[in-house]
């Protein structure tokens, strides 16, 4: 039986109005993955962060490495063992990557700092865990998956037996989470123990040994990851089950106009030559690994990029979009990837967002019109289902899956036809991912034409009338719905034989 | 990479292009200069023993530019460059408080080799290492407006400059008749205010300008009968005994030489109680008093009597329309030619002497007469 | 798309450059022409004489800019350091001109004083939260008003080389040699506190923090590093090498007056983005520094050679400025 390294009891917190954690129970033992799971506000990150001395505990008690404790600081608990790794990377990215490694802790000879030595200390470090990383390299020059391994190099040069590891793949790619994975593995050998924290249930599956399951700040249960499956966690985290079949057939009729057509889309290394055509009514699905040009084709298209050459007909007519208001003028809305920076002005009300790409019409000579602005606020608010205890609600404060239907408010308000969702449910829990799903159903049946970019394959499958699969800023593949994953993956792996330029 | 290395490139380019378009600028202008110096020479060819006229070059540096009182002294400076044949520069920091500006300058005229150096120093200790230069490099070097009090010796050959403390004591005379009845109002507890207002305590010819008012005035005030007068505000005009004086002299200094600075130690002198008159010494002063009295409406109102010094435009407007009851003009003109005709004779080795300039007392009946209507620059 | 296998190494070693490299390179470039641009039209440009005017207008900005490099690499900014330069030598001059302290005792004030001015801002800046555009604006303020106030709006007048203190000068500003040349020792002086700043920059913890604060500042904190403390450092060498500005200008100028100083601040970060700082903070590098306030000496000092008011300095100053900061943001874009 291995030793048990963490075991927290009874945990509650409070913030002003709000009780984060109730009771809640989690334990972990040397050698462990553990999955922490929860929708979005269910305290994963409130326990966490009461774990490692960001927040302290109201009440409860936890016991570290077999001593209870009381961390006051991250400090304190990095001191014991412990580790977070943040789901924004905390990189320093102008230094390198053994100066980040080795940050507050740097060695020095005399008065001045001695890089060999930690530059040979990385190499150490990093070769132990099988990554090929010069730690002379600039860490903003580095691939997210890399800064990612930099991370977890960090966290054990520390001699960190308890790792967290919050949403780590988010911005993976398959292979570079399959690299992960084989670093977890290794780690586990060694006896240290893991907190994992995802929204994506295939790799709780291949990854975890124990699911613990929190809901509304409260512990709802513990299983072991290979006696459970994927519609217990599912159930246990929404408190109701939730059906995600892929759609076999497209709901398009096949005669609908065609309301998009690019051809021959160029805009630097990720984007050549992209032809394709968007009907009314439809769900078209661009899949692929990450980096494989989807977003840029979306960037291109909607002008937020510059583009070297093609045409884009909108129904049928020829525009020339060369910034994102041209976009927006022939009817086409962007739901950016990153909706803290692109989609939603955070600081803003739920009705300021809302008419925000269309201010113009709500506006007077010299004022916004505000009675309207709300009315057409609550409007869509009641539409779009979103939960918001009011308009005037800033959308800081609002669920991940809320802000997201703010800005789809935002550009149906602008009668955009054709919406470009890019990633709509990154970082929105599953309850709320399948309200989406209805919505942008929901769209297409009132005649809106949809782009949806995923790198969640089920995702793809569920929702699209129509996949192109890209790969190197090509397209590689089309199928109809109901294609099979493999299908899929195998177009997304179409490389061009050719060197790099 | 090609892209970038091109764009580098262009930008290079054109700040090439641009410096090489103000150098010719640079140059019709010293051609235009020379012109009238080579008809010269052949008009008078008695004047053998000159130097090729083309390589005369004589360097100024003011106190400023901007002020037209500074662009009335360049306007002299040329001409007398235009009638003498020879090439000057004039040039100026932006403000009076940019002594680094100034001594720069006159590092970058010495660097120039000038055959001598008109210059109004902000500050002699500042500039003390270049006038030892020009001194080694025997280059002669002319004061002129305030000059380059206690220079080293033999340094400075002459001077052309108001004497700036007769001006104001010039000036204390036209103010002192108009307000002598009101004097005798005056008590210790509520003792009749007369103003002055000074851009600063620091440079020599201010300084002397406000001290031959303050002091001008105490002693007309007291051969007018009245003993208990004290003049107060700044150390450096301090006098008689404030908590018994009768008249007081309260000198206002401003902060910095900023506008707005000025504006606001006006506007605190203003508003102290029985202020009977104020005086301005220098432009910028006066610009001042009119800034803090809502363009002299408000001394109307009080009743207050103001003189200003130097001749801009807003001060002659309120002279001629009676909010200033006068002004005291200098005669820049006649510096900046004294100057740059001193430094050409002094680099002809031809002994010279300091001239004083001269100034004059106007007033909206006077100022336009011929005599002082031609020192009114504007 | 293999991102973990191992990429040939010719990328990183430009990656290593980075982008202050660059710049820096750009710069350097720029000051030649620009100085073999007046030596060949200029009225007498190309001398030592004029090598040496050249390095004493660089000289007080110089220091400005060294110590601003700091805190611009941060991610913040100092608008206090030409006012602190100004009081700070106010306030030493003022202590042996009227105070009555020794000569040497003011020297040290100047320093002390900058240092502390330095300390305050860090303190508004890191500790108590304030914008550091907003704290050091209000220090600006502050040390303009201190300035007036102790010296009772007089000039102070440093001593001369003829007086007893006359050695001042010659170790801070130039020194005659006997062969009659001037030998520009604030500028030897200069060249050392650039390289001290270099290794401190370079090779010690103050310079790492330097770096890292303001490349992520929240991820330093995370590492369990005293930001507040580490934050304040740069402010405290800004304010210090506003103190050794401020004593520059004093030996160089000999006099100086109350009030004096708002602008300086301007020219000294113009200086340090002509020299491939990054005003984002993260980027940067002394030498650079250097680079950019000398092609502005430069250009004061070259554009009356060719006989043209200064006020054209502004404005080429003003051009290069913005070119190099559109090379920042082009090279910026390629990442």
């Amino acid at each position: 039986m291995p030793e048990q390294i963490l075991n927290m009891t009874g945990v509650s917190k409070s913030f002003p109005g709000v009780k984060a954690l109730k009771d809640v129970h989690f334990d972990l033992f040397a050698g462990e993955v553990h999955a922490l799971m929860g929708e979005n506000g269910a305290g994963k990150s409130t326990l966490m962060k009461v774990l490692t001395g960001i927040y302290q505990r109201d009440e409860g008690e936890i016991t570290c490495f077999g001593e209870p404790v009381h961390f006051k600081n991250t400090r304190e608990a990095q001191d014991k063992g412990i580790c977070i790794i943040h789901q924004e990377l905390n990189m320093m990215n102008h230094l390198t990557v053994a100066q980040n490694m080795f940050i507050g802790r740097e060695k020095s000879r005399g008065l001045f700092l001695d890089d060999r030595a930690i530059n040979d200390e990385a190499v150490q470090i990093l070769a132990k865990l099988g990554i090929a990383i010069n730690p002379k390299e600039i860490m903003g020059h580095l691939t997210v998956g890399k800064q990612q391994m930099v991370e977890i190099a960090k966290a054990i040069s520390l001699n960190s037996r308890l790792l967290v590891l919050d949403e780590p793949t988010a911005a993976l790619t398959d292979v570079e989470i399959e690299h992960l994975f084989k670093v977890m593995r290794d780690l586990k050998e060694q006896g240290v123990g893991m907190i994992y924290i995802s929204h994506r249930m295939d790799e709780i599956a291949r990854i975890t040994d124990r699911v613990t399951v929190l809901r509304d700040g409260e512990y709802v249960g513990t299983l072991v990851t290979k006696d459970s499956t994927h519609d217990q966690i599912v159930r246990m985290m929404v408190g109701r089950t939730i059906f995600e079949e892929p759609k076999q057939k497209s709901t398009c009729p096949p005669d609908a106009p065609v309301v998009l057509e690019v051809e021959n889309l160029n805009a630097g290394r990720m984007v050549q030559d992209v032809s394709f055509q968007l009907k009314k009514g439809e769900i078209l699905c661009f899949a692929g690994l990450m980096g494989a040009g989807r977003t840029e084709v979306a960037r291109a298209l909607f002008g937020a990029d510059p583009k070297t050459s093609g045409t884009i007909r909108v129904k049928g007519q020829l525009v020339q979009i060369n910034g994102p208001q041209d976009a927006v003028n022939a009817g086409i809305g962007y739901l950016s990837e990153d909706r803290k920076r692109y989609g939603v002005a955070l600081g803003l009300s739920v009705a300021e967002n809302s008419v925000l790409a269309n201010l113009d019409a709500y506006s007077g000579k010299l004022f916004v019109r505000g009675g309207e602005i709300n009315q057409v606020a609550s409007q869509y608010v009641e539409k779009l289902n979103t939960r918001t205890p009011s308009i005037r609600q800033l959308v800081r404060n609002l669920s991940g899956g809320n802000q997201q239907k703010v800005v789809i408010a935002k550009w149906l308000i602008r009668n955009s036809d054709i919406l470009i969702f890019d990633e709509p449910t990154r970082g929105i829990d599953v309850g709320a991912k399948s309200e989406i799903y209805k919505l942008i159903h929901e769209l297409v049946d009132e005649g809106k034409s949809i782009i949806v970019i995923s790198s969640e394959l089920p995702e793809v499958l569920r929702l699209a009338d129509r996949v192109l699969v890209m790969c190197e800023g090509r397209i590689t593949g089309e199928v109809e719905a109901g294609a099979s994953q493999e299908t899929i993956m195998s177009f997304a792996h179409q490389r061009q034989e050719q060197p790099a330029v | 990479m090609n892209h970038r290395l091109l764009k580098t490139f262009t930008l290079i380019m054109l700040s090439f292009a641009l410096l090489l378009s103000m150098t010719a600028c640079g140059q019709t202008t010293a051609t235009t200069t020379a012109a009238p110096a080579a008809g010269e020479t052949t008009a008078a060819p008695a004047a053998t023993t000159a130097a090729p006229a083309e390589d005369v070059y004589i360097a100024v540096v003011s106190k400023g530019f901007q002020h037209q009182f500074w662009q009335t002294v360049y306007k002299g400076a040329q001409a007398a460059a235009d009638e003498l044949g020879v090439t000057i520069t004039f040039e100026g920091p932006p403000s009076e408080s940019d002594i680094q500006a100034q001594v720069q300058m006159l590092d970058s005229a010495l660097a120039k080799k000038p055959v001598a150096i008109a210059l109004a120093a902000l500050s002699t200790e500042s500039v003390t290492d270049q006038l030892n230069k020009a001194l080694t490099a025997k280059i002669p070097v002319i004061g002129f407006d305030s000059g380059v009090p206690n220079a080293p010796a033999g340094s400075v050959y002459a001077n052309a400059s108001t004497d700036n403390k007769a001006a104001g004591a010039l000036a204390a005379e036209n103010v002192y008749p108009a307000i002598k009845d009101k004097l005798a109002a005056g008590t210790t507890d509520m003792p009749v205010v007369i103003a002055v207002l000074s851009q600063d305590a620091v440079g020599e010819s201010v300084t002397n300008r406000t001290l031959g008012f303050v002091e001008k005035m105490a002693e007309l005030v007291k051969a007018g009968g009245i003993a208990e007068v004290a003049s107060v505000g700044h150390d450096k005009f301090k006098s008689g005994d404030e908590k018994t004086a009768k008249v007081l002299i309260d000198v206002g200094v401003s902060a910095t030489t900023s506008a707005t600075d000025i504006a606001s130690a006006g506007t605190a002198l203003l508003s102290k109680d029985n202020v009977v008159a104020i005086f301005g010494s220098n432009e910028a002063a006066a610009n001042g008093i009119l800034d803090a009295s809502n363009e002299g409406v408000d001394l109307a109102s009080k009743g207050i009597l103001a003189v200003g010094f130097d001749a801009g435009k807003r001060q002659k407007a309120a002279v001629s329309s009676g909010v200033f009851m006068g002004s005291i003009t200098q005669d820049p003109y006649n510096i900046g030619y004294k100057a740059v005709e001193l430094a050409f004779k002094a680099y002809k080795g031809e002994s010279v002497a300091d001239i004083d300039t001269g100034a004059k007392f106007y007033t909206k009946d006077n100022m336009t007469q011929p005599d002082i209507g031609q020192l009114l620059y504007d | 798309m293999n991102v973990l296998s191992k990429k040939p190494a010719a990328g990183e070693e430009m990656a290593k450059q980075g982008l202050a490299g660059n710049q820096r390179l750009y710069a350097l470039v720029a000051m030649i022409l620009i100085y073999i641009l007046f030596a060949v039209f200029g009225r007498n440009f190309f001398s030592f004489e004029t090598a040496v005017n050249i390095l004493d207008a660089s000289y007080y900005i110089g220091f400005l800019a060294i110590g601003v490099t700091f805190v611009i690499i941060t991610g913040g900014i100092d608008l206090s350091i030409g006012t602190v330069a100004m009081c700070s030598a106010m306030i030493g001059g003022v202590a042996w001109e009227k105070w009555g302290l020794p000569f040497t005792a003011g020297l040290v004030l100047i320093l002390v004083s900058g240092a502390l001015f330095g300390l305050l801002n860090g303190t508004l800046v890191s500790r108590l939260k304030l914008p550091p555009f907003i704290a050091t604006l209000g220090t600006m303020m502050v040390s303009l008003g201190i300035s007036s106030i102790v010296s009772k709006v007089q000039t102070v007048n440093f001593p001369s080389r003829t007086s007893e203190e006359g050695w001042f000068k010659s170790v801070f500003s130039k020194v005659q040699l006997p062969s009659g040349a001037m030998l520009p020792t604030g500028a030897i002086l200069l060249l050392a506190v650039l390289l001290i700043a270099f290794v401190v920059l370079n090779k010690t913890k103050i310079g790492r923090y330097t770096f890292a604060i303001g490349s992520n500042e929240e991820a330093v904190r995370l590492s369990g590093v005293n930001v507040v403390y580490w934050k304040t450092i740069p402010y405290i060498i800004s304010g210090l090498c506003a103190g050794m500005a401020g004593i520059a200008y004093a030996s160089t100028y000999t006099t100086v007056v109350p009030g004096a100083g708002q602008g300086f601040e301007l020219d000294a970060i113009a200086g340090v983005v002509i020299g491939g700082t990054s005003l984002s903070g993260g980027v940067g590098s002394v030498f650079g520094t250097l680079i950019g306030v000398m092609i502005m000496s430069i250009l004061r000092i070259g554009l009356p050679s060719m006989d043209l008011q200064p006020h054209y300095q502004k404005l080429f100053t003003g051009i290069v400025v913005i070119i190099a900061v559109l090379m920042d943001i082009s090279q910026q874009k390629k990442r």
